[in-house]
């Protein structure tokens, strides 16, 4: 009898990992967000940098390497948005299924459309120029569309017993966001062509979507301060080219974008670029709905 | 716990390393005062590698190494020249300038260059938690040259940090060994830096040296001490940052801070503790 107690036991621990969620780690919160739609309560989704980090910069803990030595797929935003870190994390995870080339390994920009490329002819001797084009790909919904039909593929290959389940949750996911969208473009039109200046080159996508006219930038080279003449001519920039407001996201220095804003006359306005940039901001809907709002009150006509 | 351990032993290792070298290099930083050269030698082997980026070489590969080693070298033949003891400045300046300048001068290099500003940044910046065990071996490999090298000329290391003008007169070329001294110095700093951070290697090399000046004066004792306020710290910062999973370089760090301050208030209760100097 204690024989058999023990036998069901040592079954029970061994069926455990197979019956298991199939776990999901993405980098951001914003990937989280669209991967969360095709699981469902099908697969697990954790992710590394939150949203409210700035993504260039993440320090590694501890805790990440355990969620990507469990992970059965990994996905980064790429176009070396991640380049700091995420590479170095894979590496140290030791597991081999999430590396680059293998299947568990998925790079979300591919497929999407992606701005500023630069075309051909790249001058190398300038060095490591990077001909990847903007990282910032997701803050256009039909990018987060194609997004979560490339998750959705990826699942199914990992985990074809559920496919179903992925292609139902794609589906849904779909449907709601063609709903929303509509409702996104109505609330744009109160703002559509205006211009406006941002902190870093963050928003392309996001202005060619919603008809923002970005004029220039407060920090053109991420990480560098601006040259006294750069922001003597922005603020002139502004005034003259009839600027209505300059958005900066949450997490750089509010200081300079403050003065700029106030010596030239235009609101500022704090953008969370990402899904748990801001407290309420859970899902990749509840991103764009704050977005839109934040900007309508601001630059609404 | 296991798992964790299977992540956690080449950062270990890496730590144990970064102790060996550093906690010996630190007696002589603090012996001569010159508290934040590693700081300023590693912003101008950054400096280089930057220049190195401009010029088209590739971050990590062997053009930039060289541009780094170059300009560390430089770093140190500029401290061997400019530690006169007669003079009224006292070295930390020089050291502090020098930093700073090679510090805006990579700023200057960055704006002109068209992306791959974040890069260099990651120069200094390091991460010990995803150490590779390459890395480890090749670190531990390079400073058992140097620190045989340190062990085989004791003597007139020590002499030249303790005591320059006394080594003169006993027949050593100060600049020379001053000069072999800051090269081999930033030759280790330069490649700690790029595993550990500025932070972590700073940490590594004044902290247990502090730590010992308390107990000790004899350069042997002190060396003991040191090695094993290293070695519990790394192994208990580790831990920390595991348990409450916080990065671990920084982790590291604050367990160094704690860790002399609980030394020091013993020596307070204690005055005694310690070897009679």
């Amino acid at each position: 009898m204690k024989f058999l107690n023990l036998f069901v036991l040592a079954s029970l621990f061994c069926a455990a990992p197979l019956a298991a969620k199939v776990k999901v780690v993405t980098t951001t919160e914003d990937l989280a967000a669209l991967a969360r739609e095709v699981a469902g309560d099908t697969a697990e989704v954790g992710y590394i940098a939150r949203g409210y980090q700035d993504p260039h910069f993440v320090e590694a803990k501890p805790s990440y390497l355990l969620k990507l030595k469990k992970a059965r797929l990994f996905i980064q935003v790429g176009l070396e948005l991640e380049a700091g870190w995420a590479p170095a994390l894979l590496t140290s995870a030791r597991n081999p299924g999430i590396l680059p080339g293998r299947p568990g390994f998925m790079d979300a920009s591919e497929g999407c459309e992606i701005l500023e490329k630069p075309a051909g002819g790249l001058d190398r001797s300038l060095g490591d120029v990077h001909p990847l084009g903007n990282p910032h790909y997701w803050l256009n919904p039909e990018n987060g569309r194609l997004i979560a039909r490339a998750i959705a593929r990826r699942l199914s290959v990992i985990d074809p017993d559920n496919a179903g389940k992925y292609k139902a949750n794609l589906a849904a996911f779909e449907t709601r966001l063609t709903g929303k969208e509509k409702d996104w473009d109505a609330a744009a039109a109160a703002f559509k062509g205006i211009k406006v200046v941002t902190y870093h080159n963050s928003w392309p996508s996001f202005a060619k979507r919603f008809g923002l006219d970005v004029v220039d930038f407060v920090e053109p080279k991420p990480g560098i301060p601006p040259s006294p003449a750069h922001i003597h001519s922005l603020i002139a920039r502004i005034r003259a080219e009839g600027v209505s407001l300059l958005m900066v996201e949450p997490y750089f220095d509010q200081k300079l974008p403050k003065k700029v804003a106030a010596e030239a006359g235009v609101p500022l306005v704090i953008v969370p670029p990402s899904v748990g940039g801001e407290e309420g901001i859970k899902t990749y809907f509840d991103l764009f709905g704050r977005q839109l709002e934040l900007l309508k009150k601001a630059g609404g006509k | 716990m296991p798992e964790i351990a299977e992540f956690l032993l080449w950062p270990a290792l890496a730590c144990l390393v970064l102790t060996g070298i550093h906690a010996y290099l630190g007696l002589h930083v603090v012996e001569r005062g010159v508290i934040f050269v590693d700081l300023s030698l590693a912003q101008v082997a950054a400096l280089g590698s930057t220049i190195a980026f401009l010029a088209g070489y590739d971050l990590h590969g062997r053009g930039a190494y060289v541009f780094s080693l170059g300009f560390t070298l430089l770093g140190a033949a500029i401290f061997a020249l400019t530690r006169d003891i007669k003079s009224r400045i006292p070295q930390e300046a020089i050291i502090g300038i020098v930093y700073a300048v090679s510090a805006a001068a990579a700023i200057l290099i960055m704006d002109r260059l068209p992306e791959g500003a974040e890069h260099i940044k990651h120069l200094l910046v390091g991460n010990l938690l995803t150490v590779t065990p390459r890395e480890v071996i090749k670190m531990a490999g390079l400073y058992s040259v140097i620190g045989f090298l340190h062990w085989l000329w004791r003597k007139p290391f020590l002499a030249i940090s303790r005591d320059p003008d006394e080594a003169a007169r006993s027949g050593y070329n100060v600049r020379l060994w001053d000069f072999l001294f800051y090269a081999s110095f930033g030759f280790v700093v330069t490649s700690s830096v790029s595993i550990a951070g500025v932070l972590l290697v700073f940490s590594y090399l004044i902290v247990p040296s502090v730590a010992a000046m308390l107990f000790c004066e004899r350069v042997r004792t002190r060396l003991a001490i040191g090695w094993s306020m290293g070695t519990i710290v790394s192994l208990v910062g580790m831990y920390v940052s595991y348990k409450f999973d916080l990065p671990t370089g920084a982790a590291v760090i604050c367990v160094f801070g704690a860790a002399l301050c609980l030394m020091a208030v013993f020596k307070r209760l204690f005055p005694a503790c310690g070897c009679p100097s």
